[in-house]
Protein backbone atom coordinates (compact mmCIF):
# COMPACT_ATOMS: atom_id res chain seq x y z
CA UNK A 1 0.00 0.00 0.00
CA UNK A 2 1.30 3.47 -1.19
CA UNK A 3 2.33 5.20 1.86
CA UNK A 4 0.42 9.11 1.36
CA UNK A 5 1.82 10.68 4.32
CA UNK A 6 5.25 11.69 3.71
CA UNK A 7 3.99 12.91 0.43
CA UNK A 8 1.23 15.02 1.90
CA UNK A 9 3.63 16.37 4.06
CA UNK A 10 5.44 17.04 0.98
CA UNK A 11 2.64 18.75 -0.54
CA UNK A 12 1.80 20.65 2.51
CA UNK A 13 5.29 21.67 2.87
CA UNK A 14 5.56 22.82 -0.99
CA UNK A 15 2.57 25.16 0.03
CA UNK A 16 4.34 26.58 2.70
CA UNK A 17 7.03 27.54 0.95
CA UNK A 18 5.03 28.93 -1.84
CA UNK A 19 3.18 31.14 0.83
CA UNK A 20 6.74 32.14 2.30
CA UNK A 21 8.73 33.05 -0.97
CA UNK A 22 5.10 35.19 -2.11
CA UNK A 23 5.30 37.30 1.24
CA UNK A 24 8.97 37.85 0.67
CA UNK A 25 8.68 38.44 -2.93
CA UNK A 26 5.47 41.08 -2.58
CA UNK A 27 7.43 43.03 0.42
CA UNK A 28 10.34 43.55 -2.08
CA UNK A 29 8.19 44.08 -4.86
CA UNK A 30 8.52 47.41 -6.92
CA UNK A 31 5.73 49.61 -6.17
CA UNK A 32 3.76 49.01 -8.85
CA UNK A 33 4.30 45.17 -9.06
CA UNK A 34 2.93 44.91 -5.37
CA UNK A 35 -0.73 43.27 -4.39
CA UNK A 36 -2.28 43.94 -1.19
CA UNK A 37 -2.94 40.59 0.57
CA UNK A 38 -6.64 41.51 0.65
CA UNK A 39 -7.78 43.36 -2.21
CA UNK A 40 -11.19 45.25 -3.36
CA UNK A 41 -12.13 43.81 -6.12
CA UNK A 42 -15.97 43.35 -5.86
CA UNK A 43 -17.31 40.32 -7.16
CA UNK A 44 -18.85 39.40 -10.30
CA UNK A 45 -22.02 40.12 -10.92
CA UNK A 46 -21.71 43.28 -8.62
CA UNK A 47 -20.73 45.90 -10.93
CA UNK A 48 -23.15 48.45 -11.32
CA UNK A 49 -25.31 48.30 -14.24
CA UNK A 50 -24.43 51.35 -16.64
CA UNK A 51 -27.93 53.37 -17.82
CA UNK A 52 -28.07 54.27 -21.64
CA UNK A 53 -25.44 56.62 -22.53
CA UNK A 54 -26.77 60.58 -22.11
CA UNK A 55 -27.92 61.95 -24.86
CA UNK A 56 -25.74 63.52 -27.58
CA UNK A 57 -25.51 67.12 -26.92
CA UNK A 58 -27.84 69.45 -29.13
CA UNK A 59 -26.56 71.92 -31.08
CA UNK A 60 -24.42 74.77 -28.81
CA UNK A 61 -24.84 78.16 -28.59
CA UNK A 62 -21.30 78.79 -29.26
CA UNK A 63 -19.00 76.75 -31.41
CA UNK A 64 -17.64 73.59 -29.31
CA UNK A 65 -13.59 73.63 -29.71
CA UNK A 66 -12.51 71.60 -32.71
CA UNK A 67 -10.79 68.52 -32.29
CA UNK A 68 -7.21 68.63 -32.87
CA UNK A 69 -7.14 65.81 -35.88
CA UNK A 70 -3.83 66.68 -37.01
CA UNK A 71 -2.28 66.60 -33.98
CA UNK A 72 -0.18 63.59 -34.16
CA UNK A 73 2.70 63.91 -31.76
CA UNK A 74 3.04 63.48 -27.57
CA UNK A 75 3.10 67.21 -27.18
CA UNK A 76 2.49 69.06 -24.57
CA UNK A 77 -1.15 70.07 -23.27
CA UNK A 78 -2.46 72.32 -26.37
CA UNK A 79 -3.73 76.03 -25.08
CA UNK A 80 -7.17 75.06 -23.44
CA UNK A 81 -9.89 77.53 -24.36
CA UNK A 82 -11.32 78.91 -20.64
CA UNK A 83 -14.60 76.93 -19.95
CA UNK A 84 -17.03 79.12 -21.91
CA UNK A 85 -19.27 81.25 -19.75
CA UNK A 86 -22.74 79.20 -20.95
CA UNK A 87 -23.77 76.34 -19.23
CA UNK A 88 -25.11 74.35 -22.20
CA UNK A 89 -22.41 71.67 -22.73
CA UNK A 90 -21.08 70.99 -19.05
CA UNK A 91 -24.78 70.40 -18.97
CA UNK A 92 -24.83 66.46 -19.73
CA UNK A 93 -22.06 66.55 -16.88
CA UNK A 94 -24.59 67.72 -14.32
CA UNK A 95 -25.09 65.07 -11.86
CA UNK A 96 -28.30 62.78 -12.28
CA UNK A 97 -29.23 61.04 -8.77
CA UNK A 98 -30.84 57.78 -10.39
CA UNK A 99 -27.12 57.61 -12.42
CA UNK A 100 -24.30 57.97 -10.87
CA UNK A 101 -21.79 56.02 -13.41
CA UNK A 102 -22.76 57.05 -16.44
CA UNK A 103 -21.08 55.73 -19.77
CA UNK A 104 -19.86 58.78 -22.18
CA UNK A 105 -18.85 58.51 -25.76
CA UNK A 106 -15.42 59.92 -27.45
CA UNK A 107 -17.10 63.03 -28.17
CA UNK A 108 -18.55 63.70 -24.47
CA UNK A 109 -14.66 62.13 -23.12
CA UNK A 110 -13.31 65.48 -25.52
CA UNK A 111 -15.93 67.99 -24.59
CA UNK A 112 -15.43 66.65 -20.54
CA UNK A 113 -11.34 67.19 -21.14
CA UNK A 114 -12.15 70.93 -22.67
CA UNK A 115 -14.32 71.75 -19.95
CA UNK A 116 -10.95 70.68 -17.77
CA UNK A 117 -12.85 68.01 -15.57
CA UNK A 118 -10.24 65.65 -13.98
CA UNK A 119 -9.43 62.35 -15.73
CA UNK A 120 -8.67 59.28 -13.78
CA UNK A 121 -6.71 56.79 -15.69
CA UNK A 122 -7.58 52.88 -14.05
CA UNK A 123 -5.07 51.55 -16.34
CA UNK A 124 -1.56 49.78 -14.58
CA UNK A 125 0.87 52.36 -13.76
CA UNK A 126 3.32 51.00 -16.75
CA UNK A 127 0.76 52.07 -19.49
CA UNK A 128 -0.19 55.25 -17.69
CA UNK A 129 3.09 56.15 -18.49
CA UNK A 130 3.42 55.25 -21.74
CA UNK A 131 0.91 57.95 -22.87
CA UNK A 132 -2.38 59.74 -21.43
CA UNK A 133 -4.58 62.35 -21.11
CA UNK A 134 -2.80 65.10 -20.39
CA UNK A 135 -3.31 65.69 -16.79
CA UNK A 136 -4.93 62.70 -16.12
CA UNK A 137 -4.40 61.37 -12.37
CA UNK A 138 -2.90 57.58 -12.62
CA UNK A 139 -5.37 55.53 -10.33
CA UNK A 140 -3.83 51.71 -11.17
CA UNK A 141 -6.89 49.68 -9.73
CA UNK A 142 -5.24 46.55 -9.23
CA UNK A 143 -1.75 47.96 -8.09
CA UNK A 144 -1.38 47.72 -3.92
CA UNK A 145 -1.11 51.66 -3.93
CA UNK A 146 -4.37 52.62 -5.49
CA UNK A 147 -5.95 53.61 -2.60
CA UNK A 148 -3.37 55.82 -1.84
CA UNK A 149 -3.52 57.10 -5.09
CA UNK A 150 -7.33 58.25 -5.39
CA UNK A 151 -6.42 59.90 -1.60
CA UNK A 152 -3.69 62.03 -3.07
CA UNK A 153 -5.91 62.67 -5.99
CA UNK A 154 -8.28 63.79 -3.38
CA UNK A 155 -5.94 66.18 -1.49
CA UNK A 156 -4.48 67.92 -4.64
CA UNK A 157 -7.93 67.91 -6.54
CA UNK A 158 -10.45 68.39 -3.78
CA UNK A 159 -13.20 67.31 -5.92
CA UNK A 160 -16.92 67.70 -4.38
CA UNK A 161 -18.84 64.77 -4.22
CA UNK A 162 -21.17 65.81 -6.81
CA UNK A 163 -18.11 67.00 -8.98
CA UNK A 164 -18.22 65.12 -12.38
CA UNK A 165 -14.89 62.90 -13.23
CA UNK A 166 -13.94 61.21 -15.63
CA UNK A 167 -12.81 57.84 -15.46
CA UNK A 168 -10.85 55.84 -18.65
CA UNK A 169 -9.05 52.69 -19.23
CA UNK A 170 -8.46 50.66 -22.40
CA UNK A 171 -11.57 50.42 -23.93
CA UNK A 172 -13.33 47.22 -25.42
CA UNK A 173 -13.54 44.88 -22.67
CA UNK A 174 -11.78 46.12 -20.10
CA UNK A 175 -13.07 46.55 -16.76
CA UNK A 176 -10.77 48.50 -14.68
CA UNK A 177 -12.76 51.74 -15.17
CA UNK A 178 -15.43 50.50 -13.61
CA UNK A 179 -13.91 48.51 -10.93
CA UNK A 180 -12.44 52.16 -10.21
CA UNK A 181 -16.00 53.92 -10.45
CA UNK A 182 -17.55 51.64 -8.01
CA UNK A 183 -14.88 51.98 -5.38
CA UNK A 184 -15.24 55.74 -6.13
CA UNK A 185 -19.01 55.57 -5.40
CA UNK A 186 -17.88 53.63 -2.18
CA UNK A 187 -15.73 56.95 -1.23
CA UNK A 188 -19.28 58.75 -1.94
CA UNK A 189 -18.54 60.36 -5.15
CA UNK A 190 -21.54 60.33 -7.32
CA UNK A 191 -21.40 61.68 -10.71
CA UNK A 192 -18.75 59.58 -12.72
CA UNK A 193 -18.62 59.17 -15.70
CA UNK A 194 -16.78 56.25 -17.80
CA UNK A 195 -15.22 57.23 -21.01
CA UNK A 196 -16.22 53.51 -22.74
CA UNK A 197 -13.94 53.56 -25.72
CA UNK A 198 -10.70 54.80 -23.49
CA UNK A 199 -7.20 55.72 -24.46
CA UNK A 200 -6.81 54.08 -27.68
CA UNK A 201 -9.90 55.68 -28.80
CA UNK A 202 -8.11 58.42 -28.05
CA UNK A 203 -5.11 58.01 -28.91
CA UNK A 204 -6.64 56.96 -32.58
CA UNK A 205 -8.26 60.55 -32.81
CA UNK A 206 -5.02 62.10 -32.56
CA UNK A 207 -5.48 64.12 -29.13
CA UNK A 208 -3.15 64.95 -27.57
CA UNK A 209 -1.01 63.13 -24.29
CA UNK A 210 1.30 63.10 -22.09
CA UNK A 211 4.31 60.53 -21.01
CA UNK A 212 6.05 59.92 -18.03
CA UNK A 213 4.85 59.57 -14.21
CA UNK A 214 2.48 62.33 -13.04
CA UNK A 215 4.28 65.41 -11.65
CA UNK B 1 1.56 -2.00 -22.44
CA UNK B 2 0.70 -0.48 -19.21
CA UNK B 3 4.75 -1.22 -18.44
CA UNK B 4 5.47 0.42 -21.33
CA UNK B 5 3.38 3.66 -20.35
CA UNK B 6 4.81 3.19 -16.41
CA UNK B 7 8.42 3.10 -17.61
CA UNK B 8 10.88 5.35 -15.71
CA UNK B 9 12.25 6.40 -19.19
CA UNK B 10 9.04 8.11 -19.76
CA UNK B 11 8.05 9.63 -15.92
CA UNK B 12 11.89 10.86 -16.49
CA UNK B 13 10.49 12.93 -19.86
CA UNK B 14 7.44 13.55 -18.28
CA UNK B 15 8.94 15.16 -14.99
CA UNK B 16 11.13 17.42 -16.81
CA UNK B 17 8.42 18.50 -19.93
CA UNK B 18 6.07 19.33 -17.66
CA UNK B 19 8.26 21.16 -14.96
CA UNK B 20 9.44 23.49 -17.61
CA UNK B 21 5.96 24.45 -18.86
CA UNK B 22 5.47 25.56 -14.91
CA UNK B 23 8.04 27.25 -14.43
CA UNK B 24 7.61 29.12 -17.74
CA UNK B 25 4.27 29.50 -16.80
CA UNK B 26 5.57 30.64 -13.63
CA UNK B 27 7.97 33.87 -14.41
CA UNK B 28 5.36 35.93 -16.32
CA UNK B 29 2.75 36.14 -13.36
CA UNK B 30 5.58 35.76 -10.87
CA UNK B 31 6.99 39.08 -12.20
CA UNK B 32 3.24 40.74 -12.16
CA UNK B 33 1.03 39.66 -9.68
CA UNK B 34 -1.61 42.87 -10.40
CA UNK B 35 -2.09 41.61 -13.94
CA UNK B 36 -2.25 37.98 -12.53
CA UNK B 37 -4.85 39.26 -9.94
CA UNK B 38 -7.06 40.66 -12.84
CA UNK B 39 -6.31 37.09 -15.03
CA UNK B 40 -8.24 35.81 -12.27
CA UNK B 41 -11.01 38.11 -11.55
CA UNK B 42 -11.71 38.45 -15.31
CA UNK B 43 -12.86 34.26 -14.97
CA UNK B 44 -15.25 35.66 -12.35
CA UNK B 45 -15.27 32.39 -10.79
CA UNK B 46 -13.15 33.25 -7.24
CA UNK B 47 -14.70 34.64 -4.31
CA UNK B 48 -12.98 38.16 -4.22
CA UNK B 49 -11.22 37.30 -0.59
CA UNK B 50 -9.37 34.40 -2.84
CA UNK B 51 -8.39 36.49 -5.55
CA UNK B 52 -5.28 38.44 -3.90
CA UNK B 53 -4.11 35.87 -2.26
CA UNK B 54 -4.37 33.15 -5.08
CA UNK B 55 -2.14 35.79 -7.34
CA UNK B 56 0.28 36.12 -4.79
CA UNK B 57 0.90 32.23 -4.16
CA UNK B 58 0.00 30.58 -6.82
CA UNK B 59 2.65 31.82 -9.09
CA UNK B 60 5.02 30.58 -6.37
CA UNK B 61 3.72 27.07 -5.72
CA UNK B 62 3.48 26.83 -9.83
CA UNK B 63 7.62 27.63 -9.78
CA UNK B 64 8.76 25.35 -6.97
CA UNK B 65 6.92 22.42 -8.08
CA UNK B 66 7.67 22.88 -11.51
CA UNK B 67 11.67 23.08 -10.60
CA UNK B 68 10.74 19.91 -8.10
CA UNK B 69 9.80 18.27 -10.98
CA UNK B 70 12.86 19.30 -13.06
CA UNK B 71 15.08 18.58 -10.45
CA UNK B 72 13.49 14.85 -9.71
CA UNK B 73 12.84 15.60 -6.09
CA UNK B 74 9.30 15.45 -3.85
CA UNK B 75 7.93 14.42 -7.59
CA UNK B 76 4.77 12.78 -6.23
CA UNK B 77 4.05 15.65 -4.29
CA UNK B 78 4.84 18.11 -6.93
CA UNK B 79 2.78 16.01 -9.93
CA UNK B 80 0.02 15.79 -7.32
CA UNK B 81 -0.26 20.05 -6.94
CA UNK B 82 -0.12 20.24 -10.86
CA UNK B 83 -3.06 17.89 -11.46
CA UNK B 84 -4.65 20.03 -9.14
CA UNK B 85 -3.64 23.00 -10.14
CA UNK B 86 -4.63 21.50 -13.77
CA UNK B 87 -7.57 20.45 -13.12
CA UNK B 88 -8.75 24.07 -11.46
CA UNK B 89 -7.70 25.90 -14.85
CA UNK B 90 -9.54 23.17 -17.02
CA UNK B 91 -12.02 23.55 -14.86
CA UNK B 92 -12.48 27.67 -14.94
CA UNK B 93 -12.00 27.80 -18.47
CA UNK B 94 -14.38 24.90 -19.49
CA UNK B 95 -17.13 26.92 -17.16
CA UNK B 96 -16.26 29.97 -19.08
CA UNK B 97 -16.65 28.80 -22.47
CA UNK B 98 -19.79 27.09 -21.48
CA UNK B 99 -21.34 30.26 -20.32
CA UNK B 100 -19.86 32.39 -23.40
CA UNK B 101 -17.58 34.63 -21.57
CA UNK B 102 -14.36 34.58 -23.70
CA UNK B 103 -11.45 35.48 -21.01
CA UNK B 104 -7.95 35.83 -21.58
CA UNK B 105 -6.24 32.91 -20.11
CA UNK B 106 -3.51 34.29 -18.29
CA UNK B 107 -1.61 31.07 -18.77
CA UNK B 108 1.85 32.06 -20.01
CA UNK B 109 0.91 36.62 -20.09
CA UNK B 110 -0.65 38.69 -17.68
CA UNK B 111 -1.02 41.49 -20.01
CA UNK B 112 -4.51 41.54 -21.34
CA UNK B 113 -4.63 42.13 -25.23
CA UNK B 114 -7.66 43.49 -27.25
CA UNK B 115 -8.52 40.40 -28.83
CA UNK B 116 -12.15 39.85 -30.91
CA UNK B 117 -14.53 37.19 -28.77
CA UNK B 118 -14.20 34.63 -31.02
CA UNK B 119 -9.69 34.70 -31.10
CA UNK B 120 -10.47 34.40 -27.07
CA UNK B 121 -13.16 31.60 -27.45
CA UNK B 122 -10.11 29.60 -29.64
CA UNK B 123 -8.07 29.90 -27.23
CA UNK B 124 -9.67 28.84 -24.43
CA UNK B 125 -10.08 25.49 -26.29
CA UNK B 126 -6.76 25.24 -26.83
CA UNK B 127 -5.62 25.96 -23.93
CA UNK B 128 -8.43 23.50 -22.44
CA UNK B 129 -6.74 20.85 -24.66
CA UNK B 130 -3.21 21.57 -23.60
CA UNK B 131 -4.65 21.47 -20.04
CA UNK B 132 -5.37 17.99 -20.90
CA UNK B 133 -2.21 16.48 -22.25
CA UNK B 134 -0.29 18.68 -19.66
CA UNK B 135 -2.48 16.91 -16.88
CA UNK B 136 -1.90 13.20 -18.65
CA UNK B 137 1.76 13.65 -18.22
CA UNK B 138 1.06 14.14 -14.37
CA UNK B 139 -1.02 11.37 -14.28
CA UNK B 140 1.82 8.96 -16.10
CA UNK B 141 4.32 10.32 -12.86
CA UNK B 142 1.51 9.68 -10.12
CA UNK B 143 0.91 6.41 -11.67
CA UNK B 144 4.50 5.49 -12.22
CA UNK B 145 5.21 6.70 -8.81
CA UNK B 146 2.42 4.36 -7.22
CA UNK B 147 3.42 1.84 -9.54
CA UNK B 148 6.59 1.63 -8.40
CA UNK B 149 6.03 2.16 -4.12
CA UNK B 150 3.80 -1.52 -5.61
CA UNK B 151 6.78 -2.96 -7.07
CA UNK B 152 8.98 -2.55 -3.94
CA UNK B 153 6.35 -3.18 -1.28
CA UNK B 154 6.91 -6.64 -2.50
CA UNK B 155 10.61 -6.52 -3.54
CA UNK B 156 12.73 -7.93 -0.51
CA UNK B 157 14.82 -4.22 -1.66
CA UNK B 158 12.20 -2.30 -0.24
CA UNK B 159 14.52 -0.83 2.56
CA UNK B 160 17.05 -0.04 0.70
CA UNK B 161 14.89 1.46 -1.60
CA UNK B 162 12.90 3.84 0.15
CA UNK B 163 14.44 7.09 0.57
CA UNK B 164 15.74 7.04 -2.96
CA UNK B 165 15.53 10.79 -4.14
CA UNK B 166 11.70 10.97 -6.16
CA UNK B 167 10.77 7.91 -4.51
Amino acid sequence: MPKLFPDLMRALALLAAALVCAGLGNRLARADRKLDWTGWAPPAGLLPATPAPPPPPQAQAHPAAPEPAPLRGKGPRPPVAPAPPSPAPAAQFAPAPDAVIRDIASEAAWEAFRLRIPFLDARRSAEFQDGHVPGAWSVPVWEADAAARITEFEARANPAPLAPIAIYCSGGDCEDSRLLAKKLVDLGYRNLFIYRDGFPDWVKRGRPQERGARP
Amino acid sequence: MIRRLLHPWLTVRAQIALGAVFVAAALPKLADPPGFAEAIWNYQLAPAWLIHPAALTLPWLELLCGLALCLGVWTRAAAAWCAALLLVFATALSVNLARHHPVDCGCFRTQTRARSADERVADMRWAILRDLGLLALAAQILAAGAARRRDLAFSPETDTMEGSPGA
